[in-house]
C-alpha cells in the first residue's frame, strides 16, 4: 500500500532524512519511534505531501505520490503533532468545513458528520467553540477531522502528546477503534502506547532507519539479541569469572544467594554460544538449576538502538 | 469552485468573528465620511472624484491589517498543514482567501454607495463617472489585497507580513512621486509603476484597457506567485 524508496530529504545543507527505504501493508500498524530530531515528523509530512522530499520515491497503492498528489490526498488522513483547528470555529463548523475539502459527496455530508461525533464522542461538545475546549477534547477534534472522509492511510504524529493520562487513555482506545481496515502509522514518544497499539516498529536514529521489524521480533531478540535468565549452583566467585570471561556475555544481573546464583545475561549471546557457556558451566561443575529466555522491552530495544 | 466558496465564507467567518473587523470598519468608514463631508463642502460638485483619492489612499493602510493574517496566521497557527495536507488544490486555496478579503473590502467600498445617493439628492452626478471610479477603487483594492496575501505567504509573522505589505503597497503608491530624480526609461517605469499613475483614469470616470490591464495582471501575477511560494515551502 505505502512504498518508499530511497527518500532523503535535505533542509538547506542539512541532512535530515538518509535513505528511507520500506513497505507498509494494507491494514498494518506500523509505530515510528526516534528521539526528537530523528526524523519523524519530517517523514509523516513527506507521506503527507506536505513536504517534498529531496530525492527518491513514495508510492501509495503504486501510484508515485509527485504524479496526482490531489487526489492521492483523499487517502490520507493526518493528524498533526498540534491539532491543526480553527479556535474561533465550533467543532460542528470546523469539521463541515473539512467535510467539504476532503471531497466527501454532498449527500454523504451530514452522514460523516454525525458518524465522526459518534466514534470521538464529540456529541457533547459539538456545538462549542473549540478555543473553550480541554486538550483532549481538541485531540479527538483533530482525529475526527483526519478521518472524516474514511481515509485508507491514517497518519498520526504524537496524537499523546501534552494529554494526562485519563485523556491518554481515552484518545488510545480511539485509535485503536479506528484501526480496523485501515493502515495506521503513528509517531509517539510513549513506547508503551507503540507496545499496545502497532505490529510493526520502524526505529529512525539521526534521519536513517536503525530498526523496521515486528515489534515480536525485536523484542523476543533477534539472532544475536538473546537475553538469559539462569540459575546456578556454585562458587559465586568462579561463576562470575567464567560469565565475564566467556566472549559475547555481559552480565546485565549478578546475584549470590542461599539459593544459588540468579544472573542476566544479555546482547550476543546466541543459543548456540549459550551452549557454549552451558558446557563451560557444567566442565568447572557449576549445576544449571534453571535457564530463561528473557523478552527484552522495546524501551531496551530502543535505547540499543539509539546507543549503537 | 465549491471548495473556494467554503473558503471564503470560512475567511469571512474569520474576520467577522474578531474584533479587529469591526474596528477597521468603524474607523474607516468614520473617516470616509469625514472626507466626504469636507471635501463636497469645499468642491461643491456633485463628483466624487476625490472621495475615491482619499479611499486609495486609505487602504494603502487597511488592507495590510486585514491581509496580514491570512497565510501567516494559519502557518503560526499550524492549520496551513490541515489545509494543505487536504485534497485541494494552492490555486482554490489562494482563491479563496483572496476572494474572502476582496469581500470583506467590497462590503467596506459597498458602505460607501450612499455617497452617491447624497450627490444625486442635492446635484447632478455623472452615473456612468461615479461607477467608473468604483471599478477603479475594486481594482485598486484587489491590487492591494493580491499583494498582502502573496507577502503572508512568505512568513508565520503577522507583523512581519504586515510591515512588508507596508512597505511594498508604499513604494508602489509614491513610486511617482520620486521621478523627478530620473530621467528617460526609468522615470517612465515609475510612472507607470505607480498606482496613482492608473487610478487617476478611475477616479474621473475614465476606462482605459492599458490601466484596468495593469490591475489585473497585477492581480493575477501575485496570485499566481503565492501559490508558488507554498509549493517552495513544500521543498524547503
Amino acid at each position: 500500500m505505502i512504498r518508499a524508496k530511497n527518500i532523503h530529504k535535505w533542509y538547506g545543507s542539512q541532512h535530515v532524512l538518509h535513505d528511507i527505504s520500506f513497505e507498509i501493508q494494507e491494514g498494518e500498524i506500523v509505530g515510528f519511534l526516534g528521539h526528537n530530531g530523528a526524523g519523524k515528523t519530517t517523514l509523516m509530512r513527506i507521506l503527507t505531501n506536505y513536504s517534498k522530499m529531496s530525492d527518491g520515491a513514495l508510492y501509495i497503492d503504486n501510484v508515485l505520490i509527485s504524479k496526482n498528489t490531489i487526489h492521492l490526498r483523499e487517502k490520507i488522513g493526518y493528524l498533526s503533532e498540534n491539532p491543526p483547528l480553527y479556535p474561533h470555529m465550533t467543532v460542528n463548523e470546523f469539521l463541515m468545513f473539512a467535510v467539504h475539502l476532503k471531497n466527501v459527496v454532498r449527500k454523504n455530508q451530514r452522514r460523516q458528520l454525525e458518524k465522526v461525533l459518534d466514534q470521538c464522542q464529540l456529541r457533547d461538545v459539538q456545538n462549542k467553540v473549540i478555543a473553550t475546549l480541554s486538550k483532549g477534547y481538541c485531540q479527538r477534534v483533530g482525529i475526527a477531522q483526519a478521518i472524516i472522509n474514511d481515509p485508507d492511510i491514517l497518519i498520526l504524529d504524537e496524537p499523546t502528546v501534552g494529554l494526562d493520562p485519563c485523556q491518554i487513555l481515552e484518545v488510545r482506545q480511539l485509535i485503536k477503534s479506528l484501526e480496523k481496515k485501515r493502515t495506521v502509522l503513528l509517531s509517539t514518544h510513549i513506547l508503551s502506547e507503540i507496545e499496545q497499539m502497532a505490529q510493526r516498529v520502524i526505529i529512525l536514529r539521526s534521519g536513517k532507519i536503525v530498526a523496521d521489524a515486528a515489534i515480536e521480533e525485536l523484542t523476543s531478540g533477534g539472532e544475536n539479541r538473546h537475553k538469559l535468565k539462569l540459575r546456578l549452583r556454585g562458587d559465586p566467585a568462579r561463576i562470575e569469572t567464567i560469565l565475564k570471561e566467556h566472549a559475547g556475555v555481559e552480565i546485565e544481573a549478578f546475584e549470590a544467594g542461599a539459593d544459588g546464583v540468579c544472573c542476566v545475561l544479555r546482547q550476543d549471546i546466541s543459543l548456540s554460544n549459550g551452549n557454549k557457556l552451558f558446557e563451560q558451566l557444567l566442565r568447572e561443575q557449576v549445576e544449571i538449576l534453571a535457564v530463561d529466555t528473557v523478552k527484552h522491552s522495546l524501551e531496551d530495544v530502543f535505547l540499543t538502538y539509539n546507543r549503537k | 469552485m465549491s471548495k473556494v466558496f467554503i473558503i471564503i465564507k470560512k475567511e469571512l467567518a474569520t474576520l467577522f468573528r474578531s474584533p479587529l473587523a469591526y474596528v477597521i470598519l468603524c474607523i474607516t468608514i468614520s473617516v470616509f465620511h469625514f472626507f466626504f463631508y469636507l471635501i463636497i463642502d469645499h468642491n461643491q460638485e456633485a463628483s466624487l472624484r476625490d472621495v475615491f483619492k482619499v479611499m486609495e489612499f486609505m487602504f494603502v493602510f487597511i488592507v495590510p491589517i486585514l491581509t496580514m493574517k491570512t497565510f501567516a496566521g494559519e502557518k503560526l497557527s499550524g492549520t496551513m498543514e490541515f489545509l494543505l495536507t487536504t485534497p485541494t488544490s494552492h490555486l482554490t486555496i489562494v482563491l479563496g482567501k483572496f476572494l474572502g478579503v476582496f469581500t470583506f473590502f467590497s462590503v467596506l467600498v459597498g458602505l460607501t454607495g450612499i455617497y452617491y445617493v447624497l450627490i444625486e439628492i442635492f446635484g447632478n452626478p455623472d452615473l456612468s463617472a461615479v461607477m467608473t471610479g468604483y471599478l477603479g477603487v475594486l481594482l485598486e483594492g484587489g491590487l492591494f489585497i493580491a499583494i498582502g496575501i502573496l507577502v503572508s505567504s512568505w512568513t508565520s509573522s503577522q507583523m512581519i507580513a504586515a510591515i512588508t505589505t507596508y512597505l511594498l503597497l508604499f513604494i508602489l503608491y509614491f513610486s511617482a512621486s520620486v521621478t523627478t530624480y530620473f530621467q528617460g526609461a526609468m522615470a517612465e517605469f515609475l510612472r507607470q509603476l505607480c498606482t496613482m499613475t492608473h487610478f487617476d483614469n478611475f477616479s474621473i470616470g475614465l476606462f482605459s484597457l492599458a490601466d484596468f490591464v495593469y490591475y489585473a495582471s497585477g492581480i493575477v501575477m501575485c496570485l499566481l506567485l503565492t501559490c508558488v511560494s507554498i509549493d517552495k515551502k513544500l521543498w524547503e
